[in-house]
């Protein structure tokens, strides 16, 4: 099952800064902050490369699946206009 | 830690090997780590690790925009009739 099928390409990329990473980023931000802390060291100004190191991480992960995330949403769309282009008779506007 | 010891001589175990992945490390069994050395090598492959991630990760964003753009103009000589 590959993570990211070709026809997610045909989709437009979503910005490099979205929920997902920002979210992922400061997770993994504070996951370094909190390594400080249990090892009794300068919470914010020791191990920067750390820091640096785990927000880069979960920011990567966090832009990849929210790169799946929105395939496979519109994906779900595509299925969901398909059939109702197929079914017109169930789906007649308001007046029924 | 003086807690720890003598819960160890209540229970007979014996503290044989270095707990497997610990979150902090017992006195007991590691040397005191130094922080007043940065280890150097660590620290260069972090940022050069972080540095490499951020290169990857604009250069996919930028080759899946061009992309997307690519396939929307083919699309559109394609097939102007369907959405």
């Amino acid at each position: 099952m590959v993570f990211l099928p070709d026809e997610s390409r045909s989709l437009p990329p979503p910005p490099l800064l979205n929920k997902g990473s920002a979210w992922l980023g400061f997770a993994g931000w504070m996951s370094a902050l909190i390594d400080n802390a249990y090892n009794q060291r300068p919470i914010f100004r020791a191990g920067v490369h750390r820091q640096v190191l785990f927000a880069t991480l979960g920011w990567f992960v966090g832009y990849q699946l929210v790169k799946r995330a929105e395939y496979k949403h519109a994906k779900v769309d595509r299925e969901l206009f398909e059939y109702i282009r197929h079914h017109p008779v169930d789906f007649h506007a308001a007046a029924g | 830690m003086a807690a720890a010891l003598r819960a160890v001589r209540r229970w007979g175990l014996v503290a044989a090997a270095p707990p497997g992945l610990a979150f902090t490390r017992s006195a007991f069994v590691v040397k005191k780590a130094n922080n007043a050395q940065p280890n150097w090598l660590g620290v260069g492959l972090a940022f050069s690790t972080s540095a490499a991630l951020w290169a990857f990760l604009i250069k996919e964003y930028n080759e899946d925009v061009m992309e997307y753009e690519r396939r929307k103009q083919e699309r559109r000589h394609k097939c102007t009739g369907c959405s």
